[in-house]
């Protein structure tokens, strides 16, 4: 077994463990922290699997901003508290049995597609290096590029909407004290 | 060399320089009136509806990502005239608003990813224009700053979207692995059926089957219409699940062809389940709103029932039914808007009575139902007939039959909503309203199209002659 | 001898969609929602990749399709926290089964 193997199944077992304890932990900033382990892990692969740019992406932006975000939220409205993760014992599992029988149907159909054979030398390529992304990315791919600066404005604006406070003479206070 | 991107892109690019200027005058004027921003927003609006009428040649840009036709144009030019509608509506409301602006951005960004999707030749673009129109959707969702029951729809409008985008992503990524390709014209050569991609093709699906509320995928639709602003429900209603409608026949009908087998099952089974528990859910609504909800479900089957047709009729008879339920829905959500803006009031039993102050807008109302009831003289009832008679060129008697059945079931509650206005009365009904120019006109438009389409022929005959089918 | 199977990863993938989708239907805190959310898109992304790699290495439609995600990704996550957080002020909670002001 080689340093690759070693490393994919230690990443791939942390990443899968780090799941579990994301959707099963009380509390929610150990959800939190769990998911950067996560993404930690899932960065791992993509250099494994010679995206290296987007590995660093993958870690500026969900663990570094989107992560972020999410810990601000909890501590600034003091949600760190434990909350029940479950509704009921019934639903958990009914959505264990489907969740496994959708499960089985995916890995049966993987397993008829003949794509289980495939090999590829792992860490040996550049096409994930930002020089190669970058000439592609300003050439074939600029049209979705300038839409997503579009949604990028519009979910600026929708955000600056919602998330302001209401102004004070509009309404009277009461319920705007609690806000972020 | 420029008019060659310009000329097919003029209405992607008119919709978005209308956005870019409503931030500048934002951004930069301290003073500006909203009824006069308002007024230039709807004369923008219109130029817009305008300019998508002159001729366009059939264009592919940019490797295959974008492409525009005849039939395309035509489906953007009904789109453009659905946003209008909803904004001269919208005008009572947003009057009042200390954020019509940002009302517009957001509605503008929403129909620039709607332009993008219907024009996509190409997964990625896809997704980025859903993703376009989604995200500033549930924005306007929650627009309704202060009211409880707005910014509840607008987080379940957000879950259940990135739910439904995350299936229908994953489907997107079996189906890369599967074909190897993201461009529509490459996906059909390598799709042969079997279980793999089957399975990529049944994710895909509930993530469409999401965004047009087909019934195992529902459940968001009835609390998000029920506590968006009127004028976002009718936008979403309409504009949202009409430009949805487009993208997917196409996918069906060009990139899914191989598999027309599978899916022509799946979607009488999806069509009579929708049809079925949008009619049951509906007989027991009491908010309006809620009704034409659960009514607009029922309407999604019965367009599902036209789909499955799978012949040039099918696709032909779904773009003009969707045209007239522009017409016809936005006139029933119209009236409501305006009720609901002037007296805050939303159930049936507030309409009791209010054919003695407001005929106007009991005529207005009772013209809608009839036609989204699919009642003769009405639009509503050719657009129902091509539909199913689209249906039925498969030779599938049992589900058309189905189907005309459970257009009986809705005529009750449609004239549960008729009768309450023209013959009950209650102890305090609706004062005489004052109906403004803007909504006057889009009432005039609305009632004009539901009583003109269905007569003149032509407009199904041109929708026919640039359809698609096999 | 630094081979690894593509089924592996696509297993790895295809449990994270799942534990994504379990956490997405019996939570009911609505920021973990998201979460769950988030690890359903990053199993989107680990299949994008893994076939770019392994199956179709000469076009790079797969590692951009993943940039594209990460990049929406984070505008929704913006705008559902935004939505959170206006929620919050309204209800003082955050969690799903106090927003429950619309019933059938």
């Amino acid at each position: 077994m080689g340093t690759t193997q070693l490393l994919f199944w230690f990443l791939s077992i942390l990443a899968i463990l780090g799941a579990i304890l994301v959707v099963t932990s009380k509390n929610p900033v150990h959800s939190v922290l769990w998911l950067i382990v996560v993404f930690v892990a899932i960065s791992g692969h993509y250099i494994l699997l010679d995206a290296q740019f987007l590995a660093i992406v993958n870690l500026i932006v969900y663990a570094g901003a989107i992560m972020v975000l999410f810990l601000f939220v909890f501590m600034l409205m003091n949600l760190n508290a434990d909350t029940e993760p479950q509704k009921n014992r019934w639903l958990k599992i009914a959505g264990v049995v489907t969740g496994g029988a959708l499960l089985l149907v995916l890995v049966a159909a993987l397993k008829k597609a003949d794509l289980k054979a495939q090999m590829a030398e792992m860490g040996k390529g550049d096409i994930g290096l930002i020089h190669n992304l970058g000439l592609v990315l300003f050439k074939d791919y600029v049209v979705p590029f300038e839409i997503s600066s579009v949604l990028f404005l519009s979910a600026m604006v929708g955000v600056v909407v919602i998330g302001k406070k209401a102004e004070e003479d509009k309404t009277t206070l009461g319920s705007q004290k609690y806000g972020g | 060399m420029w008019t060659g991107i310009m000329v097919p892109l003029r209405q992607e690019l008119m919709v978005t320089l209308i956005l870019f200027l409503l931030l500048f005058i934002k951004v930069g004027a301290s003073e500006y009136r909203t009824g006069t921003i308002l007024r230039l927003v709807n004369i923008l609006l219109l130029a817009n509806l305008v300019l998508g009428f002159f001729p366009c040649p059939d264009a592919t840009l940019f490797n295959g990502m974008f492409h525009t036709g005849r039939l395309i144009v035509l489906e953007k030019n009904i789109l453009n005239l659905g946003t209008l509608i909803v904004s001269l509506l919208a005008y009572d409301w947003l009057k009042e608003h200390r954020q019509a602006l940002e009302f517009y951005m957001l509605l503008l960004a929403t129909l620039t990813g709607f332009f993008f999707m219907i024009s996509s030749g190409n997964l990625l673009m896809f997704y980025l224009g859903l993703e376009l129109s989604t995200i500033p959707l549930t924005a306007l969702s929650g627009f309704d700053l202060e009211k409880k029951q707005s910014s509840e729809a607008a987080l379940k409008f957000i879950i259940s979207s990135a739910f439904s985008s995350a299936l229908l992503l994953f489907g997107i990524s079996l189906l890369y692995g599967a074909t190897g390709s993201l461009g529509f014209d490459a996906i059909p050569r390598r799709l042969d059926g079997s279980a793999f991609q089957l399975f990529a093709f049944i994710l895909l699906l509930s993530g469409f089957a999401f965004k047009i509320s087909v019934v195992p995928f529902h459940l968001w639709t009835a609390d998000v219409y029920e506590g968006s602003p009127v004028a976002v429900t009718a936008y979403l209603s309409v504009i949202s699940k009409g430009a949805v409608f487009f993208i997917f026949i196409q996918a069906l009908y060009t990139v899914f062809r191989p598999l027309a087998g599978n899916w022509n099952r799946m979607l009488i089974l999806l069509s009579v389940l929708t049809m079925l528990t949008g009619n049951l859910f509906a007989l027991r609504q009491n908010n309006l709103k809620r009704l034409l909800a659960f009514s607009s479900i029922t309407q999604s089957g019965f367009i599902l029932a036209g789909i499955t047709g799978s012949s040039r009729a099918g696709d032909a008879s779904v773009i003009y039914f969707i045209l007239i339920y522009i017409f016809s829905n936005l006139g029933a959500f119209g009236v409501v808007s305006l009720i609901s803006a002037q007296t805050g009031r939303e159930n049936i039993d507030d309409y009791k009575g209010l054919y003695a102050a407001n005929p106007l807008l009991s005529w207005v109302m009772a013209i809608s139902l009839f036609s989204l009831a699919g009642i003769p003289p009405t639009a509503g009832f050719f657009g129902k007939f091509f539909l199913l008679m689209a249906g039925a060129g498969r030779g599938n008697y049992v589900f058309i039959g189905i189907a005309a059945l459970n257009m009986v079931i809705a005529l009750y509650y449609y004239l549960r909503v008729i009768k309450a206005i023209f013959m009950d009365s209650q102890p305090q009904p609706i004062g005489k309203l004052k109906i403004p120019l803007l909504p006057n006109i889009a009432f005039g438009l609305c009632v004009a199209g539901i009583l003109v389409t269905g007569v003149m022929g032509w407009v199904y005959d041109y929708i026919y002659s640039l359809s698609i089918g096999f | 001898m630094n081979q690894i199977p593509l089924s592996h990863i696509l297993f790895v993938s295809t449990a994270l969609f799942f534990i994504g989708m379990y956490g997405l239907f019996t939570r009911r805190n609505m920021i973990t929602m998201l979460m769950a959310v988030e690890l359903i898109l990053n199993s989107v992304n680990i299949n994008f990749i893994a076939f770019n790699k392994y199956l179709y290495p000469e076009k790079l439609e797969g590692v951009f399709f993943s940039l594209f995600i990460i990049a929406i990704a984070a505008a929704e996550a913006a705008v559902a926290i935004a939505i959170i957080i206006n929620l919050y002020r309204n209800l003082h909670s955050i969690d799903v089964e106090a927003a429950d002001e619309m019933k059938f």
